[in-house]
C-alpha cells in the first residue's frame, strides 16, 4: 500500500509538473509534447493503481492525439518557435484565482467527504481486461455503441466543417459572393 | 537474466540485419562492417546545429531507442523467455510504438532545420495512415487467441499459424509495420533523394549512431511482433523455440528490406488514400471473417 | 483516511486546476483547448481512483473512463474542425479578435 502510495505520488507530480510546463512554455511544440508527457504520467498513474488496460491505451491514445495537437499547435499559433517571447494570455489573475479556487474546491471535498473502507486487493489485470469487455459487450452495450456513433458524427462533422468552401460554379454567384465578402469585412 | 538475453538477442538480430543489408546493397559479406560503422560513428565530432531546440535534439534518439526496446519487451522469444508478459501485452507493443511519432517530432522539429522539420510532421500524416491497419490486424490476432498474452497469443496458434488462418490481416499489418518502421517505400521521412535524409540530416557523430542502432532495432522489434502475431511465434519442427524465433525474425525483417528494395517510394497522398479507402475496409472484413471462423469452426 | 485515495484525487484537484487557468487564461483556441484536456485529465484520474479504491467490482467505472477518453478524442476532433474552419475564414484563431461571436 506505502509503495503504490509513492509510484501514484510520483507519478502524480510529475503529470503536475509537465501539465504546468504547457502554459510556461513559449515553444508551442514543447508546449504541446509537455501535455503528451502529462498525459503519459496520467497513464503510468492508472499503472500504478493497477488498472493495467485503462493505463496502456491513455498512454497509447494521448501520444496520437497530442502529437496531433502540435501540428495545430504550429499551424495557428503567431509564434510557434517561442524565439519572440510574446505572452499569449489574458485576464492572468482571475485565470489564477479561478484554477487555485476549484483545485482548493475540488480538495476540500475530497478531504471531507467519508469515502469508506478502501479496497486493499484489485483484481488481476488479465481478469479486468476480460470483464471489462463483459461489461462494454453486456450491460453497457448501449453506451459504448452512443460513444461509437458520437465519434463517427464527430469525425463527418469535423470533415465537414474543415474542408474549404468550393468555388461558385458560375460567375454572377462569384461576384455575389465577392460581394458578401466584401459586406462582411 | 532474461532481460540480458533478450538484450543480446535484440542486438545480434540488429547486427545480422546490418550486416545482411549491406550484403544486398553492396553484394559484398562483411560481418565486421556494422560494427567498424558504429565505432568510426563514436569517435567522430558530433555537431550541433545553429539554434536547436536541446532538449528535443538530445532526447529523440534515445527516446526512439528505448520505444524500440519496450515493444520487444513483450515478446516472448521462447517459452518463458519473455520480459514482462503483460496481460495487456498486444495493446502494450501498440503503445510502445506510437511514441516513434513521438520521438521523430523530436528529431524534425529539434535541430532547426526544415528539410528535418518536414520529415518530422510527414511522419505525423503518416501514422494517421497506418495506425488503424496496425490495430485492427491485432484485434483479430486477440479475437483468435481470446488473450491479450502475448504468450497465449502463440500457444493459439499451435496447430495453425494466422498467416494461414487470416492471410488478410497478415498482409495488412506486414504494411503497417513496414510504414511504422520508416522503412522503404514508406520512407517519407528520411526520404533520401528528397528531403537529404529528413530527420537523420542533422544527426551527426554519436548521436546518429544511436538513431541508426534505435532504427535497426525497431525494424527487429516489428519483426519479432509478426512472428508473434501471425508466424507462429516459437513454434517449429526439429529447432529448439528460441531458433525458430530468430529465423522467423530474421525472415520477416529481410523480407521487409527485400521490398523496400525493388518498390519505389509511395507518395504521402496516395499512402493516405489507400490506407483508409482500401486498408481500413479490408481490416474490418479481416475482424468479420475471423469472427464468423471462430463462430462456425469450434 | 486513506492515503492512496487523498493523493489521487490530490493530483486531479491540482491538473484540474491547471486545466481550468489554461482554459481561463489562453487566447489562442489551440491553447484553450490544451487546457480543456488537462481538465478532463484531471477527471480521469479521479475516476480511476475511484474505481480502484473504492468499487474495483464494478467495472461501469472502468467503462467510465473510456467515454470520458471518446469525449477527449471528440472535443480534439471538432475543436480542430472549427479552429481550420476560422483560421480559413478570418486568417486567426484568437480569441481577443473573435468579437464578431458576441451576441
Amino acid at each position: 500500500m506505502f509503495l503504490q502510495a509513492f509510484f501514484v505520488a510520483v507519478f502524480g507530480l510529475a503529470a503536475i509538473g509537465f501539465g504546468v510546463a504547457v502554459f510556461r512554455t513559449a515553444s508551442m511544440v514543447r508546449s504541446a509534447l509537455a501535455l503528451l508527457f502529462s498525459q503519459a504520467a496520467i497513464g503510468c498513474m492508472f499503472l500504478a493503481m493497477q488498472s493495467e488496460f485503462l493505463g496502456v491505451l491513455q498512454i497509447m491514445m494521448m501520444a496520437t492525439e497530442m502529437s496531433i495537437m502540435a501540428i495545430f499547435m504550429v499551424m495557428f499559433m503567431m509564434d510557434p518557435g517561442g524565439l519572440g517571447g510574446m505572452d499569449m494570455s489574458h485576464q492572468k489573475r482571475f485565470s489564477i484565482g479561478a484554477g487555485v479556487i476549484a483545485a482548493g474546491a475540488a480538495f476540500a471535498v475530497a478531504l471531507v467527504s467519508d469515502w469508506g473502507p478502501v479496497t486493499a486487493a484489485a483484481p488481476d489485470a488479465a481478469m479486468q481486461t476480460r470483464e471489462l469487455g463483459i461489461e462494454m459487450l453486456g450491460r453497457s452495450m448501449l453506451i459504448f455503441e452512443t460513444a461509437a456513433v458520437t465519434i463517427l458524427t464527430a469525425m463527418i462533422a469535423a470533415t465537414a466543417v474543415a474542408i474549404p468552401v468550393r468555388e461558385p460554379a458560375c460567375n454572377d454567384d462569384k461576384d455575389k459572393n465577392d460581394k458578401d465578402r466584401e459586406a462582411s469585412r | 537474466m532474461t532481460i540480458a538475453v533478450v538484450l543480446l538477442a535484440l542486438l545480434v538480430c540488429a547486427w545480422l540485419l546490418a550486416v545482411i543489408e549491406a550484403w544486398l546493397t553492396t553484394g559484398r559479406l562483411r560481418p565486421a562492417a556494422p560494427l567498424l560503422a558504429g565505432l568510426s560513428h563514436l569517435g567522430r565530432e558530433s555537431l550541433l546545429p545553429r539554434k536547436p531546440d536541446r532538449l528535443f535534439f538530445e532526447t529523440a534518439p534515445v527516446l526512439l531507442l528505448v520505444v524500440a526496446v519496450l515493444g520487444a519487451a513483450v515478446l516472448p522469444l521462447a517459452p518463458g523467455l519473455v520480459i514482462a508478459d503483460l496481460a495487456t501485452g498486444a495493446l502494450f507493443v501498440n503503445a510502445a510504438l506510437a511514441y516513434v511519432l513521438v520521438a521523430l517530432i523530436m528529431a524534425g522539429w529539434g535541430p532547426n532545420g526544415a528539410y528535418a522539420m518536414v520529415g518530422g510532421w510527414r511522419f505525423l500524416g503518416q501514422l494517421i495512415a497506418y495506425a488503424m491497419l496496425v490495430v485492427m490486424p491485432i484485434t483479430a490476432v486477440a479475437m483468435r487467441a481470446e488473450s491479450l498474452l502475448t504468450s497465449t497469443i502463440v500457444t493459439s496458434q499451435a496447430g495453425l499459424w494466422n498467416i494461414v488462418y487470416q492471410p488478410l490481416g497478415f498482409v495488412l499489418f506486414f504494411i503497417a509495420a513496414m510504414a511504422l518502421a520508416f522503412r522503404a517505400p514508406f520512407d517519407l521521412p528520411t526520404a533520401p533523394g528528397e528531403l537529404a535524409g529528413g530527420v537523420d540530416a542533422e544527426y551527426t557523430g554519436v548521436r546518429l549512431a544511436v538513431l541508426r542502432l534505435a532504427r535497426l532495432l525497431l525494424v527487429i522489434t516489428l519483426a519479432a511482433a509478426t512472428t508473434v502475431f501471425y508466424l507462429g511465434g516459437w513454434h517449429g519442427p526439429l529447432l529448439p523455440p528460441w531458433a525458430w524465433s530468430l529465423i522467423k525474425t530474421l525472415a520477416v525483417a529481410v523480407s521487409m528490406l527485400l521490398a523496400g528494395h525493388y518498390l519505389p517510394r509511395i507518395r504521402e497522398a496516395d499512402l493516405l488514400g489507400w490506407c483508409w479507402k482500401l486498408g481500413i475496409p479490408l481490416a474490418l472484413l479481416n475482424i468479420l471473417i475471423v469472427g464468423l471462423m471462430i463462430l462456425v469452426v469450434p | 483516511m486513506t492515503p492512496v485515495l487523498i493523493v489521487a484525487l490530490l493530483t486531479g484537484a491540482i491538473l484540474f486546476g491547471i486545466g481550468l487557468y489554461g482554459a481561463l487564461s489562453q487566447t489562442n483556441l489551440v491553447m484553450i483547448m490544451m487546457g480543456v484536456e488537462l481538465i478532463l485529465a484531471g477527471a480521469l484520474v479521479n475516476l480511476v481512483a475511484f474505481w480502484r479504491f473504492l468499487h474495483p467490482e464494478n467495472y461501469a467505472g472502468q467503462m467510465f473512463v473510456l467515454v470520458v477518453m471518446t469525449v477527449m478524442a471528440v472535443e480534439m476532433a471538432v475543436g480542430f474542425g472549427i479552429a481550420i474552419a476560422r483560421f480559413r475564414a478570418k486568417g486567426s484563431v484568437e480569441m481577443e479578435e473573435a468579437g464578431d461571436l458576441k451576441g
